[in-house]
């Protein structure tokens, strides 16, 4: 180092700079710790790797929780169909159409109106909630 | 600098030159692909991977009155093939593979026939149905079998369990398009179909749609339902005794409408012939209201027909409204009354009746004395606007679409003469709807006060449910006249034509109609019986038609019993208590 300063004692104050700058290119700013650029460059595809295996993995968990989205989509699909044929059953089997046919193939007739008598009970007591108050008319 | 230096300097500039330029080359395509062209290849790449899917809102139900379910969506699956796919899938065993996959569908879709399927796998085509609607069974053997090359298209369709019952009224709904045609289905179509939604979203190589990409949802809006005030044990019992009635009688058709008497609302309402909703194509040559409508149309609301005697009830609620009789006013029928500016109106059979009262005029149904009431008694000017107050020659606006206003010229019509007075006192001369024909009984039985006829009771929109309530349309005549012609069309039952009608253990107020058609013999009628039950305590009124009945062609004797069955079945079932204490 002396022996430097001797030789070029004419320039001083430049002597520094060489040294300073040889060592900015060996180090970089701003981490805090030293590093080669062989170094620097195994890091950063390292990081780099690492970031995208991150990346990855995300997208396949999203992936998959997509499919199972969907996989969930396909069965309320499938429930939902269902539920309205099971309503279509029930509509069918509750229709007067539907009833009268079982009946006729249990072997039931319909009633003989003209077999029906009309029994006249003089001074009846009408019932509180009487049919005379419309219950069973429908508006 | 040495020459050799100097050269491979300038070896050195021509190397970095030729680099420098393929970079310059590289980051101009560079350029025009990233810059000049982004938009539309960002475009092209959006239609691979965004996928704009259609949400089909569900379609309305339509419920009766007690909440049966009328109308129902299903699902059903329509098979299609690949033909050019399976010539590329199986190029080297084509023969053999074909014959395995066409003995595999038929023996699942049996009424697809395996020359049929043969001959489908032979045309040049990317896609073709096979089949539409198949049963759920069919759907779900055919995907464990994983047939190559055949896929399954699900599709909404309109079901209605009830077959045929309220066909008339409820319409259909086609599969193509799912628009809704006739009926309810056609009136309510905008409220029953919902507004459809639409997603926005990127896609996986199968189609799926990505959570994590971008995506864009508009919700469907579910189709409205309805809650008719239709009554399905009534309605299947009324159109099952209207088939049985028109077979007996060797009629053309009938139709029958019953409504609640106090509110207007429909209670039950029926044609035939009529049709299966469920097949409604295969009914599309077949016509009603005698060949003149096609068989979807609601006879009650669109066919228009003289209402014969039935109308004498209006010619009698107007002079007694007017207090120009009274139901004992009394006059002499020599079976025939002519007029100084009319032709001469005669009995049916030119019956002469001799003095009768305004009530035996009703019990005989005696068309002189119908015709002295209006052209002696009333004139045009205290006849006509009756006419129009009763809501004849216009809609009753119960359909929000066409209905037959019905028809029948005043003083004001060119080529009235007084002959359609003397004539539209009895019913001819003049064209009705059933409904209007109804309403005039309703109005009778209410006391003199027509209500606003209607047939949906509720709407539920998606929560929002609107309750129609019963409403006043006006008065028509005063109760005492109401009351009067009652009780004059009691005794048409106790006495007169009406007696087919009767109905043990109840007092029934009604009108006999037969009317003829001009043109036709006179032994082509339209038969018909109007009234109510109880009179004491009015609960529903029916009308009855039946279109040219052969076995009897008057109106107590074609109309009378099919009338007394229908008003018998809704005393019972509605638990009315009898009211003819005798």
């Amino acid at each position: 180092m002396d022996r430097l300063k001797h030789r070029d004692s004419g320039s001083k104050t430049a002597l520094p700079k060489p040294i300073v700058a040889a060592k900015r290119r060996r180090q970089l700013y701003p981490f805090f710790f030293s590093m080669g650029p062989v170094a620097l460059s195994i890091c950063s595809v390292l990081l780099i790797g690492l970031m995208a295996v991150l990346y990855l993995t995300q997208v396949g968990q999203a992936v998959t929780a997509n499919q199972q989205i969907q996989n969930y989509h396909d069965e309320q699909a499938v429930l939902q169909r269902q539920n309205q044929d099971l309503a279509a059953i029930i509509a069918q089997e509750q229709s007067p159409n539907y009833i009268a046919a079982k009946a006729h193939a249990m072997g039931l007739v319909p009633e003989d109106p003209k077999a029906v008598k009309v029994i006249v009970v003089k001074h009846l007591e009408q019932m509180l909630n009487s049919v005379q108050n419309n219950q069973n008319i429908q508006p | 600098m040495s020459v050799e230096l100097r050269r491979a300097r300038r070896r050195q500039m021509l190397i970095f030159m030729l680099v420098f330029a393929v970079m310059v080359l590289l980051l101009g395509r560079l350029y025009y692909w990233q810059v000049v062209r982004a938009s539309g290849l960002a475009q092209r790449a959006s239609q691979e991977h965004v996928q704009s899917l259609v949400l089909n809102a569900p379609r309305g139900i339509i419920y009766d009155a007690q909440g049966h379910i009328l109308a129902t969506n299903v699902v059903r699956d329509d098979v299609y093939i690949e033909p050019i796919q399976f010539s590329i899938d199986f190029p080297g065993s084509y023969q053999s593979d074909l014959t395995t996959l066409v003995q595999s569908l038929h023996s699942v879709l049996p009424n697809v026939s395996e020359s049929a399927l043969y001959k489908d796998f032979g045309l040049n085509l990317q896609t073709l149905r096979i089949a539409i609607g198949i049963t759920e069974q069919q759907s779900q053997r055919l995907q464990s079998m994983q047939l190559p090359d055949i896929f399954l298209e699900p599709r909404v369709w309109r079901t209605y369990p009830g077959g045929s019952l309220a066909a008339q009224v409820l319409g259909y709904v086609s599969p193509d398009n799912n628009q809704g045609y006739y009926g309810i289905e056609g009136q309510y179509n905008a409220l029953l179909a919902g507004k459809a939604g639409s997603f926005t979203s990127e896609t996986d190589l199968y189609g799926n749609p990505l959570v994590v990409g971008s995506s864009a949802e508009q919700q469907p809006v579910s189709g409205a339902s309805l809650t008719l005030t239709i009554n399905s044990t009534i309605e299947y019992m009324v159109q099952q005794g209207l088939v049985n009635t028109i077979k007996q009688l060797g009629a053309q058709g009938g139709s029958v409408v019953v409504l609640n008497a106090r509110t207007g609302a429909v209670v039950a309402m029926a044609g035939a012939p009529t049709f299966d909703p469920n097949q409604y194509s295969t009914y599309a040559n077949q016509t009603g209201c005698l060949g003149s409508e096609n068989v979807y149309f609601n006879p009650v609301l669109y066919c228009a027909y003289e209402p014969g005697s039935t109308m004498k009830a209006v010619t009698m609620s107007a002079a007694l409204d007017q207090g120009l009789i009274t139901p004992n006013t009394s006059f002499y029928d020599p079976g025939y009354i002519s007029f100084g500016d009319a032709p001469t109106v005669y009995n049916w059979a030119d019956e002469a009746y001799g003095t009768e009262t305004m009530t035996q005029v009703l019990e005989h149904s005696a068309n002189v004395g119908a015709a002295h009431v209006a052209h002696d008694i009333l004139g045009p000017t205290r006849y006509y606007p009756y006419l129009a107050k009763y809501g004849f020659g216009q809609p009753t606006g119960i359909a929000d679409g066409p209905e037959a206003p019905g028809f029948y010229r005043t003083p004001d019509s060119s080529g009235w003469t007084m002959s359609d007075l003397t004539r539209q006192a009895f019913g001819q001369s003049i064209e009705a709807s059933q409904l209007q024909v109804a309403m005039v009984y309703q109005t009778i039985a209410n006391g003199g006060v027509m209500m606003h006829p209607y047939l949906v009771a509720s709407i539920d929109n998606n929560g929002k449910v609107s309750t129609t309530h019963p409403q006043i349309e006006r008065r028509v005549v005063s109760a005492k006249a109401a009351h009067d012609l009652t009780g004059m069309l009691e005794l048409v039952a106790e006495k007169g034509l009406g007696q087919p009608a009767q109905v043990p253990g109840y007092t029934i107020a009604v009108k006999t109609g037969t009317a003829t058609t001009q043109g036709l013999s006179s032994d082509q009628t339209e038969a018909s019986v109007a009234g109510f039950i109880p009179a004491s305590n009015p609960q529903f009124v029916i009308l009855v038609k039946i279109d040219r009945p052969q076995a009897t062609i008057y109106g107590g004797g074609a109309a009378g019993p099919l009338w007394q069955a229908i008003a018998q079945q809704l005393m019972w079932y509605y638990h009315v208590p009898p009211d003819a204490v005798s």
